[in-house]
């Protein structure tokens, strides 16, 4: 019970604590270094799976589907997010507006990274019932149905924390959201490559998250206005 | 010239000394006694005292904090300037000698009408008299006429002096309204300021509260006792009821109030103010603070004391975790206390190990019998597993709740054989009219794969652990109310397995173990599995022979009278015995002196101490002439606390219904309801009351094929529908592969559980009935269209009747076709405006808000009525479903 008056106290020093204490601190960076590199795949790469469009062929089957839970290009691995999570001062962060398109009954894009606070509108094109299921922890769930009238929601996403999103009504469409604490985010692209730039000189952790493999890090130290190359490597477990 | 009788020495002897030395001592000691009076005998005021400092430089701080940051808001800034501003140019220049000549007229206006005011009264006076002279007059038969002429000539001098009144009173009121609107201004200012200032000055009331004002001094306020009392809260030793005094908050001064949090005790603020103390729960101001943690009230003079740490105070402090123990005496369903997990726990360690079979307490008297009938035993087990599962139960099962005898073998071997013979006859004829089942072979791998696939779907691991570790329900940190199958294989053969499974109450009417509607090769093919699950136990020699010989028999029958076997199995022959153990009605009231701690002089003299180790090594207080027989129950230390806690609270004193928390039948049936729920272990599967549904865990990747959350099921669904689903269930979700079992509830039972989700989701009138001859037309047409698939495609997940969604069955929702047996009209209402609310994480979305806008006038509100009319309108005609059939009571 020691452990709960403790967790009690915590808890009261949390709330005592000024919020900014503990918060990403934001503001104009110059002289700022840039990490740069890429993520690499170990092993072979695996044969691409075809999804199984098992409803509403008629609007989900036009377009041929793939299974994007892992996608490796050159060895590269795409779709990763390179963040720094130790940052606690650093480049203005700024809350922008992303869109989520179900065109075909497929989330496009398939990961999303973008700072707290951002908006995600999501379109149904298609004129059949989705539903945007967000399986999130620390921001409210929210399960909202979008039937054929209903061509756009809009939701607004406070709190940091990577969410997997689903449509219900079909099974196979899924989608990451990666809602970053800081402006320090990268999602590697085709080639498997990520840039973060503008980085306070000194000495970070810089994790890479994949929804399949998981998530690795190490430290890399930036000078500054130098690039600091930094190569990961993430395989199956 | 010496006077007789005189002694002029003595006369001119001074005792000035003297005086003074007692005038001194008298100085002295009244100064000792004021002093020993107020200050070393109260000891309280002292601390008093502090408090009034400490909060006094907290509300200085606070005051400083918040006065410096309105110093800061531009806002507060413009205020004030504008009300210097105001006063300045009501007190110079223009206003000022038009507010001069306004007051001077006052003056003026207010004499004038005081004058008019005055002779009025005297002319009212006079009129009084005028008109007494005249009823004298007229009821001593005298001339009434000259009367009547002073009346009214008084009448027209009144009728002369009351508009002069009137225009009087008028011309003062305007120029008090004058003055008023040239302080308009200050006035509507010093109120913004005082808005806007509230935070700040809050805190000045603080201050007013601790201390006195003298003129411009100002002196903290003398300490004095805060007491309260409750009346009739005890009762005396002659059993007449009397107040408890309870003195605490004289030194504990901020255990309600917020912002003591961090300060060192006696001033810190309860941990769990806002949900305990609070004017909902236990108002200090109603409850105090020994009615939870106990100490000795009244006393103010030492911290022992007060505690009640000392040595003839029956009753010590609570503290921390402790004070969970208290709980039950107010409220019959502890399990719903959040801020009681301790003792929760320990209710419900005592009410599922068995703790009942032995010993009787008042209010636990029903529950039945933990272990399994042994009436059957010798068609069961194997002989020589028998023997050493008595002999030790936890070599074979460490997580067993079945305690350790600490038997010798020969012991053990006495017991299994007079189980043995006791059961033989009935065992023997159940295993003739059971013959081994055809078609079962030894090692056929295919078969028992198959077994183990529908082990690890049908929901066995709802209940059961097949592997080290696995378990569902687990009682306490670690005892498994449901045996581990890992070893199976050793202690029951095919033959019986087969059996068992097709109908496991075939062979024991009571057992708690439901039916699976298992089809014949099922069960079959979870036989075979079963039979993989460890090996044979190795035979004791001449185990036939021992089993036989009746010194041995004579000698178990003994043993299990001694051990009290029956307490928690059911024997033959042994149905009327009593429980072995004490009553624990009161154990929480033990004194030292009824706590028998043997020659153990290890362990601490008070009632925890030994408790704990009790509990810990049952029988450790035993000496060489006194034997105890409780078992050895291996219960972690967690468990034992949260046990200690339970026991603790079973008081000889009770609290006066007044005092107690509602214990009216709904929170009776809850109670009642739950036992039977963690009987059958219904939480193995479901989640209820935010607990359990530890099947889950196997479906990580699919969440959708376990069995269904049924937190708030008692507002969901019909009572007659859920009666008659309980004591015979359909698959309303046909693609979860897990079975809800057929239990064979007894109608009471059924009835219970009924009563208990009832009580759970608080609903008064369990089904709100619903007239569908009476919903309007265009409801069912808006239905069809919202329904259809340019909507919200309903059908696209759910099905209705032999209408079938597409894509993958686990993809799919129920029937809707079963609503209207099944649903309550309220609750559908409550699910279409928030599902996610209703049961988080469900797959249904939210419609609303965002229903179309060109149906029922885009009124959400009439398209969910409408959706609800028009789903309780479906099937009908149709007969209601097997399980909704409605039983009658």
């Amino acid at each position: 019970m020691k452990t709960r008056n403790f967790g009690a106290f915590l808890l009261a020093a949390a709330l005592v604590l000024p919020y900014s204490a503990l918060a990403y601190d934001g503001s104009a960076v110059s002289d700022g270094g840039t990490i740069s590199g890429v993520v690499k795949f170990a092993g072979a790469a695996p044969a691409a799976k075809k999804v199984d469009v098992n409803k509403d062929k008629e609007v989900c089957g036009k377009t041929a589907k793939s299974d994007a839970s892992l996608i490796v290009s050159g060895g590269n691995l795409v779709n990763a997010v390179v963040s720094i999570t130790d940052i606690k001062k650093g480049k203005k962060l700024e809350p922008i507006k992303v869109t989520l398109d179900q065109n075909g009954c497929e989330y496009k894009p398939h990961v999303t990274a973008f700072p707290a606070g951002s908006t995600v509108e999501i379109l149904n094109p298609d004129g059949i019932l989705h539903n945007v299921h967000s399986y999130s922890k620390v921001n409210t769930a929210f399960n909202i149905a979008q039937p054929k009238f209903k061509k756009s929601v809009t939701q607004k996403i406070d709190k940091p924390e990577i969410i997997n999103l689903k449509c219900d009504v079909h099974g196979w469409m899924n989608a990451w959201l990666f809602v970053s604490e800081t402006p320090y985010f990268s999602l590697t692209d085709n080639s498997g490559g990520f840039k973060l730039t503008d980085v306070p000189a000194g000495t970070y952790t810089v994790e890479v998250w994949h929804e399949t493999l998981g998530k690795t890090s190490q430290k890399v130290t930036v000078k500054a206005k130098a690039e600091a190359k930094v190569n990961f490597e993430m395989g199956k477990k | 010239m010496a006077v007789r009788g005189i002694d002029e020495k003595e006369e001119k002897k001074s005792y000035g000394s003297v005086f003074l030395l007692g005038s001194g001592l008298l100085v002295v000691i009244s100064l000792w006694a004021f002093w020993d009076d107020n200050i070393t005998r109260r000891p309280w005021k002292a601390v008093q005292a502090a408090f009034y400092r400490l909060d006094y430089r907290k509300a200085r701080e606070a005051y400083d904090a918040e006065d410096k940051k309105l110093k800061a808001d531009p806002a507060y800034q413009e205020l004030i300037k504008k009300l210097a501003a105001e006063q300045t140019s009501l007190s110079k220049g223009e206003s000022a000698k038009k507010l001069k000549a306004l007051e001077a007229d006052e003056i003026k206006a207010n004499v004038r009408f005081g004058e008019i005011d005055q002779q009025v009264k005297f002319v009212k006076s006079e009129l009084e008299e005028a008109w007494y002279e005249y009823d004298h007059a007229a009821q001593q038969g005298r001339d009434i006429k000259p009367y009547e002429e002073h009346i009214r000539g008084l009448d027209r001098q009144k009728a002369k002096l009351d508009p002069e009144l009137e225009s009087a009173r008028a011309k003062r009121d305007q120029i008090r309204d004058e003055i008023k609107n040239i302080h308009a201004g200050v006035k509507e200012l010093g109120t913004q300021l005082a808005k806007l200032a509230a935070d700040r000055d809050k805190w000045l009331r603080v201050v007013d509260n601790i201390t006195v004002k003298l003129g411009p001094l100002s002196f903290y306020k003398i300490p004095n006792i805060r007491q309260l009392a409750l009346p009739e809260f005890d009762r005396n030793r002659f059993d007449e009821p009397m107040a408890r005094v309870d003195r605490c908050q004289t030194c504990h001064l901020a255990i309600n109030r917020p912002g003591f949090e961090k300060e060192p005790q006696p001033f810190r603020t309860h941990p769990r103010r806002e949900v305990l103390l609070a004017d909902s729960a236990h108002p200090p101001e109603k409850f105090g603070c020994t009615t939870c943690h106990e100490g000795q009230g009244p006393s103010v003079n030492s911290r022992q004391q007060a505690h009640g740490e000392v040595h003839y105070w029956e009753f010590p402090l609570l503290r921390g975790p402790k004070a969970q123990s208290s709980c039950a005496s107010c409220h019959l369903d502890v399990q719903r206390l959040q801020d009681a997990p301790l003792l929760a726990e320990g209710q419900r360690i005592f009410e599922q190990m068995g703790c009942t079979g032995c010993h009787l307490v008042k209010g636990y008297e029903d529950i039945p019998k933990v272990a399994p009938s042994l009436r059957r035993i010798s068609a069961k087990v194997d002989p020589s597993w028998m023997v050493r599962w008595i002999e030790n139960p936890h070599n074979f099962r460490p997580n067993t709740r079945m305690p350790n005898f600490s038997l010798k073998e020969d012991e053990a071997t006495s017991i299994a054989a007079f189980l043995w013979s006791l059961s033989k006859e009935e065992g023997d004829k159940w295993l003739q009219e059971h013959p081994a089942p055809a078609g079962l072979k030894e090692g056929d791998a295919a078969l028992a794969a198959k077994g183990k696939a529908l082990v690890e779907s049908i929901g066995c691991k709802g209940c059961h652990g097949f592997a080290d570790g696995e378990a569902s329900t687990v009682l306490g940190k670690e005892k498994e109310i449901i045996p581990n199958l890992k070893n199976i294989a050793a202690k029951a053969g095919a033959r019986w397995t087969y059996h068992w499974l097709k109908n496991p109450r075939d062979f024991s009417p009571t057992t708690r173990m439901p039916s699976m509607r298992l089809t014949e090769p099922e069960a079959l093919a979870i036989t075979a599995y079963l039979t993989t699950l460890g090996a044979k136990a190795e035979a004791i020699g001449g185990i036939e022979e021992k089993f036989q010989d009746a010194k041995n028999i004579k000698r178990g029958e003994g043993l299990v009278r001694k051990y009290g076997c029956f307490g928690c199995h059911d024997i033959q022959g042994m149905e009327k015995e009593s429980r072995i153990g004490v009553e624990l009605t009161t154990f929480g009231s033990k004194t030292l002196e009824d706590l028998f701690f043997g020659n153990r002089t290890e362990i601490g003299r008070n009632w925890d101490d030994w408790t704990y180790n009790k509990l810990k090594t049952p029988r450790i207080y035993a000496t060489e002439r006194v034997e105890q027989v409780m078992p050895q129950f291996n219960l972690a230390d967690e468990d034992i606390k949260a046990l200690r806690t339970l026991l603790a609270g079973f008081q000889e004193r009770k609290v006066p219904a007044q005092y107690r928390a509602e214990h009216g039948q709904r929170v009776a049936q809850v109670v009642e309801g739950r036992r039977l729920m963690h009987q059958y272990n219904c939480i193995g599967c479901h989640e209820i009351e935010n607990r359990g549904g530890f099947i889950r865990k196997y479906y990580d990747q699919n969440p959708g094929l376990t069995p269904p959350i049924l937190n708030g099921e008692g507002e969901k669904v019909q009572s007659h529908w859920l009666f008659g689903f309980l004591k015979d269930p359909i698959p309303l979700r046909p693609w979860i592969a897990v079975r809800m079992p057929t239990f064979n509830f007894s109608d009471q039972e059924a009835n219970a559980l009924v009563a208990y989700f009832n009580g759970l989701s608080k609903v008064e009138v369990p089904y709100a009935y619903f007239d569908d001859r009476k919903v309007p037309k265009e409801h069912l047409d808006a239905s069809r269209i919202l329904f259809g698939k340019d909507y919200f495609n309903c059908l696209s997940c759910h099905q209705q009747g032999e209408k079938k969604p597409e894509g993958p069955e686990e993809g799919w929702a129920p029937d809707l076709n079963l609503a209207r047996n099944r649903l309550s009209p309220t609750w559908i209402i409550k699910w279409l405006q928030n599902p996610q609310k209703v049961q988080p994480g469900t797959k249904m979305p939210s419609f609303f808000p965002g229903g179309p806008d060109n149906i029922l006038g885009g009124k959400d509100e009439r398209q969910i009525e409408a959706l609800r009319d028009y789903l309780m309108s479906l099937g009908k005609g149709a007969a209601a479903p097997a399980g909704g059939r409605v039983a009658s009571r």
